[in-house]
C-alpha cells in the first residue's frame, strides 16, 4: 500500500451543439476542409466584433442547472491575453469575476456508493483553432475551422481521490450533458475534453501537495491511465527527495508517460480583463424558468420513469439509459409498438449483445426503431421463432431493411401448418425410443431434447408453443 | 522613479516586443515618466463596481443562432503566407 | 465650380441640378488632391480608379432621380476603417500591404447612399497621438500652417477637409482624435455617443471609447454624414438600439433658452489664454442669443488623463495583440512563432504605439491591475457621475477643444507626458460616451484656428449640432490661402 493519497480537480471543456459559432455565424459543425468555415470574425481580422449566440448561453444556463448550480443574474466576458498560433485574436474570449454558474454539485456512484462532487464553476469561452505540425519542412499549419466554438469549462473542486471516481464522473457528466442536449460528447472528436489537477500528499496529511495538470487525454481509458502514471511519478520524485514542480503534463499515451510542456511557460500572466465589445448580460427570473423548463428528461428520471410507469427492470432500465443513443433508439422503437418491456428485454439480450461483439454500431445503424420494433412484435405474437428472430436482427444489422420483407424472402414466418408439425413430430418420436421411455418414466429432462430436435427440423414453421403441445399431448400417448 | 530594467523586460515579454540596450534605456527613462503621470490616479480613492456600469443588455438581445455562409478560404488567407489552406507558422513545439 | 469650403448641400443641389455631373465633381477634387496634397499629405491612398467608378454609379441613381443625400459625394475616409479591396494600412509599417476582404459598417452605409470613396486619409500609427506624425506614411501638415501639426489622430481627414481636398471626411475619436484635429485645422467635426455607429470595421485602438464621426466644413454637413452612419449593427453588440432621429431636425431652431455649462476645470491655467478668451467669447455670442451660461465644476478632471491612458492602452495592448505576422501585416524573420511575432511587431510597430502596448500591459499585469486597471474603471464611473450631476441642470456643456491651437511640429516629440496631457480637454467625453462637437471659434493673431466644444446628454447630438450650428451662423470661417 501507498503512503500518499491523491487529490485531483477537474477542468472539462465540453463543445456546444449550437448551429452557429459563439461570436460569428459561421457553421459550428465539427471539421470541414481547412479554413472553410471562417469568416474575417473567427479568423482575427482588424476591426471585426464578436457577438454573442443566445443558444450558448441558453445551453450554459441547461449545464448550470443539470450540475445543481446557481446561475449568475449578471454575467460577463473577460479577455484572456496568451499568444499561440491556434489562438487569431491572441486572446481568448473567457469568463473571469461573473461566470454564468457558480457552486454546483453532482452525485456518482463508485463501487455501489454514492458519492457527491462540488462544481466550482461553469463558464462560456470560445475554443481555439487547431495546428497540423510539418516536421520535414519544421512549420506548422493553422486551421481555424474550430475557432469560436462554444465551449463551457466546467471546473469541479479537488474532491476526486481515485481514477475511478473521476471515470464515474465523466461518465455521469457526458450523459447529463447529451440528456441536456447541449454537447454530444464525443471524446474521441474532442468535443468534450478533460484536464486533471493532481498532486498527491502524505496519507493522513490536511494539506495538498504541489499539482501538476495533465492535458491531452482523449478517451477515458487514456485519462484512467494517465492519472495512475502521474500518482506513481510524483511518488518517485518524493520518495527520491526531490519536489514536484507545478506544470501543465502532456500525456503521451503511446509511450504510457507524461511530459512537462514548454509551450505554455511564458502563459502564466493572462491579464484578464472585460471584454469592451462584449456587454455584460442580464437574465429575468422569467428568462431562467423558461430554460429550466426546456431542459429534457434526465437520466435519472428516465430509469424511474422506465421502471416506475414501463414496468423495466432496474437493471435493464440502467443500461438503456445508459447510452443515449440505445434510450433514442428504446423511445422509438416502444412509439411504434407498445410492448417497452419486450423491446428493452430484445435491446438489452440482442442488440447490446451484438453492440458489444462490434457487430452493431449505434452511431451507423441501418435500420430504425419502428423497423426494429415490428421485428419485436413479430416476435411478441409467434409470427417468426426465436431463432429466425435473430437471424432478422442479423440482416438489418448487415444490411437494413423491413423485418416483413426479409421473412418473406428468407421464408422465416411461423406457418401453422399441423400437418407438417405432425408429420415432423411424429417421425422424431418414432425415431426416438429410448428418449421416449425416459420422458414416460418420468424425466422431464427429455423435454428439451424433442424441443431442440423439433426446432431444428421446422427451421422455424411452427412457434414453439404449437411444437410444446403437439409434443405434449403426443408424448402423453 | 518605479520603473526598472526588470519590469521593463516582463512588459516585453508579455508584449512581444524586445529593445537593444539604447532602446532600453531610452524607454525605461519615457515609461518612468508615464508611470509617474499614471500614479496620479492613486490619489482617487473610490471603489469600481462592476454591476454598476449600466451597460448591459438584457438576454434577448443577444445574436439568434443562425449559421450563415462562411468566406472563401482563399480571400481569408490572401494577407497571410499559406499553404494547403492554412496559415503558415514556424513549428510549434508543444 | 469653386469647390472651396463647398457644403455637401450646396455639391448635392449641383449634383441634382445637373451643374456638374458626378465625374466632373470627383475629377474636380482628384485634381486638388493631385496639385496640392504634395505640400499636405492628407491623404496615405488615392482610390483614383475606384473613385470614378462610383462616380459612375452615382450619376445613374442621378440621373433616374433617385439621388439620396449623399448620392455622388466624394468623400475622404480615415484609413483605420476597412473598406473591401481597398488597402488599409492604419499608416503602421504593420499594416502596409493589408487588404481587408470586406466592408466596415459605415463603408456599407455609405455605399447604400451611393457616396464616393476619393481615398484613405492620414492618421497617427494606429490612431494614437494628436499630431498624425506618428504617421509611418503620411506626416500631414496643418493648412494654416504647413510647418505646424494638423492634430490627430485624424489629421488627414481633417487637413483634406480644410483645404477642400474633400468636402468631408469619416475620422475615428478615442480621446478626441475627431475634434481636436478639427480644432486645429478650422473644420467641424462630431464624436457621436458611443453606440451611435457602428465600429465594426474600424481597427480597434480602445473599444470602450472608439467612434467613428465626421468632419466636415459645418456643423450641417456632419449631420447629414450622422444621418447616414448611425444606427444599430448586428455586427457590433455595443452598437445601440436607440432610434435614430434626423439628425438636421433641431439647425436653425433658436437656442433661447438653451442652458450652457462651462466647468471650471476647463479654463484653468493648463489652457492658453488666446484659447479660453475666444472660447469665452464664443460663450457670450451664444448668450447673446438667448442661451443661459452656467458655471459647473468636474472635480475628476483631475485624474482625466491617468484614467483616460490606463483604459485606451490596457485595451490596445489587447487588441494589437493579434498583429503576430502570420495571418496578415508585416512579417518579420524569425526561426520559431516566439522569434518571429517578436521580429514582426518590433519591426511592424512605431515607437509610441510600442509605448502604449507596454503601457498597457503594465496596467493589466498582475500584481498592477487593482491599483491602475481597476482603479482607472473606477474613475469612469466617477466621471460619468459628475457628468450627471452637471447635466441635471444644462443642456449642453461648452469646452476648449485642446488647451492650445496647432502647435510646430516637433515639439512634442519625445515628450510623451506632454502630448498625454494636451488631451485633457477631450478625453472626458470618451470615458463618458457622451456626444461633442467642436467648431472654429476664432483664430489666434497668427491666423491659427481655434475651436470650441460642445458636449451633450448620451444620444443628444442634435442639441450638440444645433448649438454648434447656431454659433457657424455668426461666424465668417477662413479658409487656408495654400
Amino acid at each position: 500500500m501507498s503512503a500518499f493519497y491523491p487529490t485531483m480537480g477537474l477542468e472539462i471543456h465540453a463543445e456546444l451543439l449550437t448551429k452557429s459559432k459563439v461570436f460569428c455565424t459561421c457553421s459550428a459543425e465539427f471539421g470541414g476542409t481547412p479554413n472553410s468555415r471562417c469568416c474575417p470574425v473567427c479568423s482575427g481580422m482588424p476591426g471585426t466584433l464578436p457577438v454573442l449566440n443566445q443558444k450558448a448561453v441558453e445551453y450554459i444556463i441547461k449545464a448550470g442547472y443539470v450540475m445543481n448550480c446557481d446561475i449568475s443574474r449578471f454575467t460577463k466576458w473577460d479577455r484572456k491575453n496568451y499568444f499561440y498560433p491556434d489562438l487569431p485574436k491572441a486572446y481568448q474570449i473567457s469568463q473571469m469575476p461573473r461566470p454564468v454558474c457558480l457552486s454546483g454539485n453532482v452525485k456518482i456512484n463508485v463501487n455501489g456508493e454514492e458519492k457527491v462532487i462540488r462544481i466550482n464553476r461553469i463558464h462560456l469561452e470560445e475554443d481555439a483553432g487547431k495546428l497540423v505540425h510539418d516536421d520535414v519542412n519544421r512549420i506548422s499549419l493553422a486551421d481555424y475551422n474550430r475557432c469560436g466554438i462554444p465551449l463551457i469549462e466546467i471546473v469541479t473542486e479537488p474532491d476526486f481521490h481515485s481514477s475511478d471516481e473521476v471515470i464515474a464522473f465523466m461518465e455521469k457528466v457526458k450523459l447529463l450533458l447529451q440528456y441536456a442536449g447541449i454537447c454530444d460528447c464525443k471524446m474521441e472528436q474532442g468535443s468534450i475534453r478533460c484536464d486533471v489537477n493532481i498532486s498527491i500528499a502524505p496519507k493522513g496529511s490536511s494539506e495538498l501537495g504541489t499539482r501538476t495538470e495533465l492535458k491531452n487525454l482523449n478517451s477515458l481509458k487514456a485519462i484512467s491511465k494517465a492519472i495512475e502514471i502521474e500518482i506513481e511519478r510524483q511518488q518517485e520524485v518524493i520518495e527520491s527527495g526531490e519536489k514536484v514542480i507545478q506544470e501543465t503534463r502532456r500525456f503521451n499515451e503511446a509511450a504510457g508517460e507524461t511530459l512537462a510542456m514548454r509551450s505554455k511557460e511564458d502563459a502564466h500572466d493572462y491579464r484578464y480583463f472585460p471584454d469592451p465589445d462584449i456587454p455584460p448580460i442580464i437574465f429575468t427570473e422569467e428568462e431562467l424558468e423558461e430554460i429550466r423548463n426546456s431542459i429534457p428528461e434526465l437520466p435519472e428520471q428516465r430509469v424511474e420513469r422506465y421502471v416506475n410507469s414501463l414496468g423495466l427492470k432496474k437493471a435493464d432500465a440502467d443500461i438503456i439509459v445508459g447510452d443515449k443513443r440505445v434510450c433514442d433508439f428504446f423511445d422509438e422503437a416502444s412509439a411504434a409498438y407498445d410492448n417497452p418491456k419486450a423491446i428493452a428485454n430484445y435491446i438489452v439480450g440482442e442488440l447490446t449483445r451484438r453492440i458489444n461483439l462490434g457487430e452493431a454500431d449505434m452511431d451507423a445503424l441501418k435500420f430504425t426503431g419502428a423497423e426494429f420494433a415490428r421485428l419485436v412484435e413479430l416476435l411478441q405474437t409467434d409470427k417468426v421463432s426465436q431463432s429466425n428472430a435473430k437471424i432478422i436482427l442479423g440482416e438489418l444489422i448487415e444490411n437494413g431493411g423491413s423485418p416483413d420483407k426479409i421473412a418473406d424472402a428468407q421464408d422465416l414466418w411461423i406457418k401453422e401448418d399441423s400437418d407438417l408439425l405432425a408429420k415432423v413430430v411424429d417421425e422424431i418420436i418414432a425415431n426416438n425410443p429410448k428418449p421416449v421411455e425416459q420422458y414416460k418414466n418420468g424425466d422431464q429432462k427429455v423435454f428439451g431434447f424433442f424441443m431442440g430436435q423439433a426446432n431444428k427440423a421446422l427451421k422455424g414453421a411452427a412457434s414453439t408453443k404449437a411444437i410444446q403441445d403437439y409434443l405434449r399431448k403426443k408424448l402423453s400417448e | 522613479m518605479a520603473v526598472d530594467m526588470k519590469t521593463i523586460e516582463h512588459l516585453c515579454g508579455l508584449s512581444k516586443l524586445s529593445y537593444d540596450e539604447k532602446g532600453m534605456e531610452k524607454v525605461m527613462g519615457e515609461m518612468g515618466d508615464i508611470i509617474d503621470l499614471m500614479d496620479e490616479i492613486k490619489d482617487f480613492d473610490l471603489e469600481y463596481d462592476d454591476t454598476k456600469d449600466g451597460n448591459e443588455i438584457r438576454f434577448s438581445d443577444t445574436r439568434q443562432d443562425v449559421a450563415e455562409g462562411s468566406f472563401a478560404p482563399e480571400k481569408l488567407l490572401a494577407n497571410a503566407e499559406n499553404t494547403d489552406g492554412c496559415y503558415v507558422v514556424p513549428k510549434v513545439v508543444e | 465650380m469653386d469647390l472651396t469650403r463647398a457644403k455637401i448641400r450646396d455639391l448635392r443641389c449641383a449634383l441634382d441640378e445637373k451643374k456638374i455631373s458626378a465625374a466632373e465633381l470627383c475629377g474636380e477634387y482628384l485634381k486638388r488632391i493631385e496639385e496640392q496634397d504634395k505640400k499636405l499629405l492628407s491623404y496615405i491612398t488615392v482610390t483614383k480608379e475606384k473613385a470614378l467608378f462610383d462616380a459612375e454609379k452615382a450619376q445613374k441613381l442621378i440621373d433616374s432621380g433617385k439621388s439620396l443625400p449623399l448620392t455622388g459625394i466624394p468623400l475622404a475616409v480615415k484609413d483605420n476603417i476597412c473598406i473591401d479591396g481597398v488597402k488599409t494600412t492604419c499608416a503602421s509599417k504593420m499594416l502596409e500591404n493589408f487588404v481587408p476582404p470586406y466592408n466596415a459598417t459605415v463603408i456599407e452605409k455609405l455605399n447604400a447612399e451611393g457616396y464616393v470613396l476619393l481615398g484613405k486619409a492620414s492618421m497617427d500609427e494606429f490612431a494614437m497621438g494628436g499630431s498624425t506624425q506618428t504617421s509611418a506614411f503620411a506626416k500631414t501638415k496643418n493648412p494654416y500652417d504647413t510647418e505646424r501639426v494638423p492634430g490627430g489622430s485624424s489629421g488627414g481627414s481633417a487637413a483634406a477637409v480644410a483645404a477642400s481636398l474633400a468636402p468631408a471626411a469619416l475620422g475615428s475619436d478615442t480621446g478626441g482624435s475627431i475634434r481636436q484635429p478639427a480644432s486645429f485645422c478650422g473644420v467641424t467635426g462630431i464624436k457621436p455617443t458611443y453606440g451611435r455607429t457602428s465600429r465594426y470595421g474600424l481597427v480597434a485602438f480602445a473599444s470602450s471609447l472608439d467612434q467613428i464621426g465626421p468632419i466636415a466644413n459645418d456643423a450641417h454637413d456632419c449631420a447629414i454624414i450622422l444621418n447616414a452612419i448611425c444606427g444599430h449593427d448586428r455586427h457590433d453588440a455595443t452598437s445601440s438600439k436607440t432610434a435614430v432621429p434626423d439628425f438636421t431636425e433641431k439647425l436653425g431652431l433658436p437656442v433661447k433658452g438653451m442652458k450652457i455649462a462651462l466647468p471650471k476645470e476647463f479654463y484653468s491655467d493648463a489652457i492658453d489664454g488666446d484659447v479660453k478668451q475666444s472660447v469665452l467669447q464664443a460663450a457670450k455670442e451664444l448668450e447673446k442669443q438667448g442661451a443661459i451660461l452656467t458655471e459647473c465644476s468636474m472635480p475628476g478632471l483631475k485624474y482625466a488623463i491617468p484614467a483616460y491612458y490606463l483604459i485606451a492602452c490596457a485595451e490596445a495592448a489587447s487588441n494589437l495583440s493579434r498583429f503576430d505576422g502570420i495571418k496578415y501585416g508585416f512579417r518579420g524573420e524569425g526561426r520559431t512563432y516566439g522569434e518571429l511575432i517578436v521580429d514582426s511587431r518590433n519591426k511592424g510597430f512605431g515607437e509610441e504605439v510600442k509605448r502604449r502596448i507596454l503601457l498597457g500591459n503594465y496596467a493589466l499585469s498582475s500584481g498592477y491591475y487593482d491599483a491602475y486597471y481597476k482603479k482607472a474603471l473606477a474613475l469612469k464611473q466617477e466621471i460619468i457621475k459628475e457628468y450627471n450631476e452637471i447635466f441635471d441642470a444644462c443642456d449642453v456643456i461648452l469646452t476648449p477643444t485642446a488647451p492650445t491651437p496647432a502647435y510646430k511640429i516637433g515639439a512634442q516629440d519625445n515628450d510623451p507626458v506632454k502630448m498625454y496631457t494636451a488631451d485633457i480637454c477631450t478625453v472626458t467625453v470618451n470615458i463618458a460616451g457622451l456626444p461633442g462637437i467642436s467648431t472654429t471659434c476664432g483664430y489666434t493673431e497668427n491666423g491659427l484656428p481655434i475651436g470650441m466644444s460642445v458636449i451633450g446628454k448620451r444620444f443628444d447630438e442634435q442639441t450638440v449640432l444645433q448649438c454648434a450650428d447656431a454659433f457657424e451662423q455668426v461666424f465668417s470661417p477662413a479658409a487656408p490661402k495654400l
